[in-house]
């Protein structure tokens, strides 16, 4: 009997060592689909359904390359794809780790992937071909020409933005599967929330890239905010032991805001300007969803006993409450966020008739959410862990109080007297201190302490604790953000019909039209406009905004001109023209601190890759694994 | 020719993801590490809080928390790892205990596969005959097969 035993104990191994390498297999034959679809693309084969609706013989080759995510089949298929990167990738770099773990991180990513090539083949195949019914039977159908990528998707920024998404959305199907398998396998104890929170960053990045304000991008804000959320309190866990169903419930709430995010962009059931039309393919999602959450939840349940806290909350005052109360903000958040994304939904429900909510119910809700996040991003570092008196808190709230009250007033004096704009401001000039605060203070000790000189002492600093530092560092890219979220407030639009010569005078600009003109290329015809700028008498050069009209898909376009600077950005816009007269309406946006928006992601960014490089602690951690993982690796190779 | 690639790669995958279950040197791997044991789960939470301690005295020195604030929490910390701390000594000698309790299981049976075979006991007064014989060499009895039934009996 013990041999039997010992013989399907082997094959078990044997069987999970097979499933990984299915992983890459699966990995493989996706990218074979992949490259399929490509080639049928960029070879113009409109024979191809999905190629005749989305692309024509004239389109560029990169935005050709982009109309592998353009309709609904095709990015279906992107997205099983990064599915399998993700997969692989999970299944290379823990091929000596975590090996309890795999054999169910591997089940369940392949599950969804199961889930997603489903759907792609049987419900949405971007493979499928054109044909006509004649007396004969179905012949094929060789359209000579596409019908088009889709004209907002022809402009550069929005070419790259959906992958971003993607690759977010996409990315947390990881943390989700090592927390199930942590919980299936009851190996609870704290490497799971390591290799999780590890997981759960890079998702977290290219999500925060892709997000902008629209429905769709709503459901992209759902699982970032769960994510963000996780992030801060999987800290309490690692330091305190404390939290642990929470995190669970986190993990398992982004991932489930993914699919349900991926579904609302899919399914068309919330209409936007780049939501697929109306499909058939809800139905799957509604169950795929339904799955998860009674999965996910009854094995929480199951497991209640193993995520037992280690130690009580100390104090109301304390590190850990701060990481708590964020937590409930960012879930307000969440709600407030997927309510005005439902409301559609329910009012047509209820009333029978759609009503959007716009920018006013998020200014209501999102607004007030977001300063008071900001105000903690700054105050809950200052927060010592599990207890802080009052004279602990003055000795680190003086300074950037102060500095706070000085700008506040000095903003105000400045003329800057909106409730918002105002606060935002203030808030983020008081969290830019806190966290310079932060970083001083602590390099000075180490000076003292270690005797390094100062720019040593910072980078030993940082480098002792990447994570927190790291996380600093993003705190100081959230301000730049809010900075330029602001500077929204202050735009400035003015509108004139021009003709050659006529002058456009917006704030301190001045734009000379300095003539009309017509042409074509071989993917649209275009009317443009050539501009001069001035600013306080200095020339500017020129800028050429279009209209364009896309030859395959008769859909017109506005392309922006736009010239950027630290201030503000300046968008010019060509938004009709007058037949008759042969004048051209022209629109002048001034947005002022745009690019502050981009310079904080790009902080956000740097901040994340600092906050991955392992620290001293976790490395040490990570040696009291290693004997196990050299004795596997003794055992065998790939 | 694009099917046959397609046929090709196809069953060169199939090779590949079955191959753990072909090999024959799969069954060198008959364990499962755990990957955390629960006395390195005890050694990792004790890291922990020293690197909290260590943690709280940095930021004492820069000046962050008050004297008072800083010796509960540094005394509350310090209890807290020595509590760890005990845990994991009585968990070593636990897994000792067990580890003496295995050695003594195979150590017995070592000496019992050496001991003569209990068929040879005498029925009658229990001696263990050194050698396969058909009467007692104690007593003289008779031997019968199946003899240890009676003596496990009759003890």
């Amino acid at each position: 009997m013990n041999q039997v035993g010992s013989a399907g104990l082997v094959a078990a191994l044997a069987f999970a060592r097979s499933a990984e390498r299915a992983t890459l297999a699966f990995f493989l034959m996706i990218t074979v689909a992949v490259v399929a679809l490509e080639t049928s693309i960029l070879s113009n084969d409109f024979h191809t359904a999905y190629v005749a609706a989305h692309s024509n013989k004239d389109l560029p080759v990169y935005y050709k390359i982009a109309v592998l995510w353009a309709g609904q089949e095709g990015s279906l298929l992107f997205w099983t794809w990064l599915l399998s990167i993700y997969g692989g990738l999970a299944v290379l770099l823990n091929h000596r780790k975590n090996r309890q773990l795999m054999p169910y991180v591997v089940a369940i990513i392949l599950a969804t992937g199961v889930f997603f090539t489903s759907v792609t083949f049987f419900v949405a195949n971007p493979f499928s071909v054109l044909s006509v019914e004649r007396a004969g039977g179905l012949l094929p159908l060789h359209p000579p020409e596409g019908n088009g990528l889709n004209p907002s998707l022809q402009y550069h920024p929005m070419v790259i933005h959906p992958p971003m998404l993607y690759l977010g959305y996409v990315g947390f199907v990881v943390p989700y599967a090592f927390a199930i398998s942590a919980l299936i396998t009851k190996q609870l104890a704290d490497n799971w929330i390591r290799v999780t929170r590890r997981w759960a960053m890079v998702p977290w990045m290219f999500l925060g890239v892709g997000i902008r304000w629209d429905p769709v991008e709503n459901a992209s804000l759902l699982p970032w905010l769960a994510a963000t959320a996780f992030l801060h309190s999987v800290m309490i866990q690692e330091k305190r032991g404390m939290l642990k169903v929470w995190n669970m419930v986190l993990v398992m709430a982004t991932f489930f805001l993914c699919i349900f995010g991926t579904f609302l962009t899919r399914s068309g059931i919330v209409s936007s300007v780049h939501a697929f039309a109306q499909s058939n393919i809800g139905i799957f999602f509604a169950v795929f969803l339904g799955i998860i959450i009674f999965f996910s939840l009854t094995l929480l349940f199951l497991r209640l006993d193993f995520l037992k806290s280690e130690n009580r909350l100390d104090s109301v005052v304390s590190r850990e409450s701060g990481f708590l109360f964020n937590n409930w903000i960012l879930l307000a958040a969440v709600f407030a966020v997927l309510w005005g994304t439902i409301f559609p939904i329910i009012s047509k429900a209820v009333e029978d008739k759609t009503v959007t909510v716009g920018p006013p119910y998020y200014n209501k809700t999102a607004l007030p959410i977001g300063l008071l996040l900001l105000f903690l991003t700054g105050a809950g570092p200052l927060l010592a862990w599990r207890k802080t008196s009052f004279q602990s808190l003055r000795r680190n709230f003086t300074l950037p109080l102060a500095v706070a009250v000085v700008a506040g007033a000095g903003l105000f004096f400045a003329g800057i007297r909106d409730l918002y704009p105002w606060m935002a401001l203030t808030l983020a000039i008081f969290v830019a201190a806190c966290v310079l605060q932060e970083f001083y203070k602590g390099a000075r000790t180490r000076q003292k302490i270690v005797g390094e000189n100062f720019a040593h002492a910072l980078y030993n600093l940082t480098m002792r604790n990447t994570r927190r530092y790291g996380g600093y560092v993003i705190h100081l890219g959230i301000v730049l953000l809010f900075v330029g979220f602001a500077g929204l407030a202050f735009k400035t639009e003015a509108k004139a019909t021009m003709d050659k010569g006529d002058l456009l005078r917006v704030k301190d600009y001045v734009l000379r039209c300095e003539g009309i003109s017509k042409g074509e290329t071989p993917n649209y015809l275009y009317e443009r406009a050539e501009l001069s700028i001035v600013k306080d008498g200095r020339a500017l050069g020129t800028v050429l905004p279009e209209k364009r009209l896309f030859k395959a898909s008769q859909e017109s376009i506005s392309h922006v001109a736009l010239r950027p600077s630290l201030a503000q950005d300046l968008y010019v816009v060509l938004a009709g023209n007058d037949e008759d007269t042969g004048k051209v309406l022209i629109q002048v946006f001034i947005n002022p601190l745009v690019a502050w928006v981009w310079m904080g992601g790009l902080v956000v960014f740097l901040g994340t890759l600092l906050a991955m490089v392992p620290s001293r602690i976790e490395r040490e951690l990570e040696g009291l694994r290693r004997p196990v993982e050299e004795a596997i690796e003794e055992k065998h190779a790939f | 020719m694009p099917l046959t690639i397609a046929l090709a790669t196809a069953v060169a995958l199939a090779v590949f993801v079955a191959w753990p279950l072909l090999a024959s040197e799969t069954g060198a791997e008959a364990f499962l590490p755990v990957d955390v044991t629960p006395l390195a789960d005890l050694k990792r939470r004790r890291m922990v809080v020293y690197e909290n301690l260590q943690d709280l005295e940095f930021e004492y020195k820069a000046g962050k928390i008050a004297s008072e604030d800083y010796q509960a929490m540094s005394a509350n910390y310090k209890a807290e790892a020595a509590g760890l701390m005990s845990a994991s000594l009585e968990a070593e000698t636990a897994s000792g205990s067990d580890a003496w309790i295995e050695r003594e299981v195979s150590a017995r049976r070592a000496r019992r596969k050496s001991a003569p075979s209990p068929e040879y006991t005498c029925a009658e007064c229990g001696f263990e005959n050194p050698l396969p014989v058909k009467f007692c060499g104690e007593c003289g009895a008779k031997l019968e097969p199946g003899g240890q039934k009676k003596v496990t009996s009759g003890k």
